[in-house]
């Protein structure tokens, strides 16, 4: 910057390290949780320093919850979500906002409604939904009196019944939403004079302009869908679909067993299942920083 | 908020929005009214013979005292926590952008909370808070009984509003600064040589184009402070002492899910669900208005 | 359009669930609620099985916790995707005996040639899964019961060797060792197994009328109208002179954590923490067990089982019956109750599991110095009405509301009568809600 406010700056570095410390302090403790023995982490008050235990820490929780294959199903799950959600979110917003019908707040609010009811309160309906997919069109069908034979698919247990239902929330329609209605008019005046159809409009000008609301999104997709436990919990009973972040909640036994949990394996899992989100978030950030440096020229 | 060019081809606009109305028909709608249907009826959880109750179930809601705890709780809850971390959040992203030495690193970990799961944002918030072992244990050495949210109700909330903004402060710092880099440096700088200091242009500049953002924060912080608090209520408190926390969608889920008394969380979904909606429209009527979309 | 997105979702629905390859063995599904250690122990137990035999595969699956165990199943049944064995804590009881989607045990037992002596079974435990005529519907499984866990060297400062017997001496020791020093002689949990359940069967109190719900869904909650009223009381008292202190996760510590680190000089919870107290004590802790302390002026009876028990459920294939079957007898043999009470601290079932495990020396050996306690604690009289066991609908919920009032007489909120008659009120209401939604059926 050109001036000098150096008081201003004390204050800047003064509040940007608090943030810095409220930010991490918690994911350290984690950290140091998991690099000790059961009995040290359960010392008060709990030693600041890592431990030496790390090591084995780590290799007993990832043999004895077989993280490899939950990973694996984790990053499936989740990049099914995001490029699903992102996919639909952007087609949808365009819609509502660049054409001009009588349904489209409609359709809008129809999506955004979404955003308030959580999956938590409706799991039971929903999860009768996900064995099978197709029955609200048989049902309707069957109040027409109409006999289609269509087929009952069971998502349970695979990877559509894991992504599907994560994918028909609101979030990104509105973030998109939010986004176009940003976008100067003038842009697709000019389009429409230059003859290009809405689909050349809105993949040669639309899309290249939301790049950095698009990194957003898949982040916070991508995080989203990694850290759903409670609907994979239900839907998966096969260990094959299993994903890592329902490991978790096994590691800590819940309150009625009074037993203290294994708290050194349970946050050296907490490190492992959170350090793949994580790193997505290390991988955006350069996104916003080349946004950024172009937008600065 | 019109768009003065639109495209007028409808088919293409139908089947461009048709997948998500389809998934949001299957796995929200359906299901939805299943609930609306089993708030007016008596549920018995393995399925069978419901009976038609009528307007029982929400009456039993409205005249219960506790639930009207509960709904006090929630807002309370949802109050604290978009302010201060919409507040927090917007500081922060002004700071950083500011663009002083190591801003990168400070930008590179305030985004971490937002990639912790909220069980384990829970986890770590219980033993850090936790008056006899955690660290904040150590002001309970200076002043005995100051801080123990196991008993005391406001402090049982007030660890649970900062758990929740912990991690949305994360959420909103991203995309203020997202908004905030996405204005052109040039713009800032020549209003900087032409004398305006920080907080005239922060006021004249930032502030005016960050209100689109400020309103997309505001209606999913406290959309989400309502509905999708219920990870970190469950793992901290459990709504307790005393239901001193017990959250609207706690309650739903506990009501519900561990009590399987459907019918009872179907109709509370639906005052929720109410709520959420008559908050959301109030913003988008009286706070959009004031957005300016350039 | 709609055919296109049929084919995709079907073509997603194939990609999802090919991974089963096949397999000549029968397989059924075993799901479960244990977590943790716990939650592994017993997932070596179901492997056990599959190694012992070539014929069936149990297909063991934790669901993370009783309550997600429960609600999971159910949620499956709605979609005729429930597993064949499930494993049900006590509070859900109620509510799988009224769900006409469980297969009785005994009549499981008999339809699949299982021979069990149903007299067996200890009857502490026998009657809790049990009719009210007696019939068993439920297999028992992991069961414990409560004693006092106490800290040996915190009671030798106030010259004493011996476990209080009586409460009144309890409490006494408790003040003395206030004065001897000891910074925090009890601690307290909400949880109600502890304080009322097992309170009130051992003084043979009732909690509900219709002798605790085994009489029919109209009963009515009781327990702030008994001497469990009083025991409260004293409780609040003894916390505000500051003998006894709260101890749950929230406040940082459990009652487990508490004792084994030496702060508590006493705690009430389960057996099953037996092998854990033991493995998380702090270095030369002097402690030992004993059964609950009873007021003086009452006869000690029976406390009640706690833990799960596991339930066979309808709908399913023979060949996946015969599964369950195999998997029944094998979990009942001696030799699987001496493997399973070692491997974590739940107690013997059965008469002939106890006297296997006594002769194979398991309580002889120091670490599990005790445990034979709790089963003199289950059969220390037949069952009566009071403490046979607890049959009220949506228990889990009339637990939720107890704790809550008892939280806020304990932190000075509310008067404790106060908080007792309005927790029996609400709880009321639970049973009435309960009656209405399950109309027209009658407990078994």
């Amino acid at each position: 910057m050109i001036e000098r406010t150096p008081i201003l700056d004390a204050v800047t570095h003064a509040l940007m390290l608090l943030g810095l410390v409220l930010a991490a302090l918690p994911i350290v403790v984690v950290f140091v949780a998991s690099t000790h023995d059961l009995a040290t982490v359960n010392r008060v008050p709990m030693p600041l320093w890592p431990g030496d235990h790390m090591a084995e820490n780590y290799a007993r929780v990832w043999d004895k919850s077989r993280f490899g294959e939950k990973m694996l199903n984790s990053l499936i799950v989740a990049t099914g979500v995001t490029v699903g959600k992102i996919t639909i979110a952007a087609l949808s917003a365009f819609s509502i906002v660049y054409f001009r019908y009588r349904l489209r707040m409609v359709f809008f609010w129809l999506i955004f409604i979404t955003l308030m009811l959580p999956l938590e309160v409706r799991i039971v309906p929903t999860y009768a939904v996900a064995a099978d997919a197709l029955q609200p069109f048989r049902v309707i069908a069957g109040g027409f009196g109409l006999e289609l034979g269509i087929p009952q698919i069971n998502l349970l247990n695979s990877y559509a019944g894991l992504i599907l239902p994560l994918v028909a929330t609101a979030t990104g329609t509105f973030l998109y939403r939010q986004f176009f209605l940003t976008v100067p008019d003038e842009l697709a005046e000019a389009a429409k004079m230059d003859g290009a159809g809405p689909m050349r409009f809105f993949i040669d000008v639309l899309i290249p302009l939301s790049r950095a609301n698009m990194a957003a999104l898949a982040t916070i997709m991508f995080v989203y869908a990694w850290n759903q436990y409670l609907w994979p919990l239900l839907i998966t009973t096969d260990q094959k679909m299993a994903t890592a972040t329902m490991q978790l909640q096994k590691l800590v036994p819940g309150p009625l067993f009074g037993q203290p949990p294994l708290w050194n394996e349970a946050m050296a899992a907490t490190l492992m299942v959170m350090a793949p989100p994580l790193l997505v978030v290390v991988f955006m950030q350069g996104w916003f920083v080349k946004g950024l440096v172009a937008s600065d020229k | 908020m019109e768009k003065r060019a639109a495209f007028s081809d409808l088919r293409l606009a139908g089947a461009l929005i048709a997948p998500q109305l389809l998934l949001v028909f299957v796995f929200f709608y359906w299901p939805a009214a299943q609930a609306v249907y089993w708030a007016f009826t008596t549920q018995p959880p393995f399925g069978g013979s419901n009976e038609w109750v009528g307007f029982q179930n929400f009456e039993q809601i409205f005249t219960d005292r506790v639930y009207w705890n509960s709904v006090g709780v929630s807002f309370l809850f949802a109050g604290l926590s978009t302010a201060l971390s919409v507040g927090m959040a917007l500081l922060f992203a002004l700071f950083v952008d500011r663009r002083l030495t190591g801003y990168r690193v400070h930008r590179f970990i305030y985004f971490w909370p937002y990639a912790v799961a909220a069980p384990a944002v829970g986890l770590a918030f219980r033993f850090i808070f936790a008056p006899e072992a955690g660290f904040v244990s150590a002001v309970n050495q200076w002043v005995p009984g100051l801080w123990n949210p196991a008993l005391d109700g406001k402090d049982a909330l007030a660890l649970i509003v900062l758990a929740n903004s912990w991690k949305m402060v994360a959420y909103n710092f991203i995309f203020f600064l997202a908004a905030l880099q996405s204005i052109p440096r040039p713009l800032i700088e020549a209003a900087a040589m032409d004398g305006a200091g920080v907080l005239r242009r922060a006021r004249d500049i930032q502030f005016p184009l960050l209100a689109p953002t400020f309103f997309f924060l505001l209606v999913i912080n406290v959309t989400e402070s309502f509905v999708d608090s219920f990870g970190i209520v469950d793992i901290t408190t459990g709504g307790g002492p005393a239901r001193a926390t017990d959250l609207m969608v706690y309650k739903i889920y506990s009501d519900g899910f561990k009590g399987l008394d459907y019918s009872m969380a179907a109709a509370q979904s639906i005052v929720l669900m109410g709520v959420v909606i008559v908050l959301t429209f109030i913003q988008f009527r009286y706070v959009e208005r004031r957005v300016h979309y350039s | 359009m709609k055919n296109a997105i049929i084919a995709a979702v079907a073509a997603a629905a194939l990609l999802g669930s090919s991974g089963a390859e096949a397999q000549q063995r029968i397989k059924f599904e075993y799901w479960y609620g244990l977590t943790g250690q716990l939650g592994e122990i017993l997932e070596q137990h179901c492997k056990r099985f599959n190694d012992a035999q070539q014929k069936f595969e149990a297909v063991c699956v934790g669901q993370g916790g009783y309550d997600k165990a429960e609600q999971n199943t159910i949620a499956a049944y709605r979609s005729k995707q429930h597993p064949t064995v499930v494993q049900i804590y006590d509070a859900g009881t109620v509510n799988f005996m009224l769900s006409g989607a469980i297969y009785p045990a005994n009549q499981f037992a008999k339809d699949f040639s299982i021979d069990i002596d149903w007299s067996n079974y200890f009857p502490g435990i026998a009657n809790y899964y049990a009719t009210s005529k007696g019939e068993m519907w439920s297999f028992p499984y992991n069961s414990s019961t409560a004693l006092l866990y106490w800290n040996k060297d915190a009671w030798a400062k106030i010259g004493k060797t011996k476990a209080p017997e009586t409460i009144e001496e309890w409490f006494d020791d408790l003040r003395k060792m206030k004065a001897a020093g000891v910074e925090c002689g009890f601690g307290f949990d909400y949880d109600t197994w502890m304080p009322l359940e097992q309170f009130s069967a051992i003084h043979n109190l009732p909690i509900a009328t219709k002798a605790n719900g085994y009489g029919g869904l109209d009963a009515e909650l009781v327990f702030n109208k008994t001497k469990f009223a009083d025991y409260m009381k004293d409780w609040k008292k003894l916390l505000d002179e500051g003998v006894a202190r709260i101890q749950t996760a929230q406040v940082g510590k459990t009652i487990v954590q508490s004792f084994t680190d030496g702060t508590c000089a006493s705690v009430l919870s389960s057996v099953a923490n037996h092998g854990v107290v033991g493995s998380t004590a702090k270095p030369g802790l002097n402690w030992g067990v004993a059964m609950l302390p009873v007021y003086k002026d009452f006869k000690r009876h029976n406390s009640l089982v706690g833990g799960a028990s596991l339930w066979v459920m309808q709908g399913k294939s023979r060949q996946e019956y015969e599964g369950a079957a195999a998997l029944m007898k094998f979990l009942s043999t001696p030799e699987e109750a001496l493997w399973y009470s070692t491997a974590n601290a739940y107690i013997p079932v059965t008469k002939t599991g106890f006297d296997f495990m006594n002769k194979n020396g398991f309580y002889q050996d120091p670490k599990h110095a005790g445990r034979e306690l709790a089963i003199t604690s289950l059969t220390f009289t037949p069952p009566t009405e009071n403490s046979r066991g607890i049959r009220l609908g949506n228990f889990t919920q009339i637990r939720a509301e107890i704790r809550s009032e008892l939280e806020a007489a304990f932190t000075g909120k509310k008067d404790m009568q106060v908080a007792l008659d309005e927790a029996a009120a609400r709880s009321n209401q639970i049973l009435r809600r309960f009656e209405q939604t399950f109309k027209g059926k009658t407990l078994p």
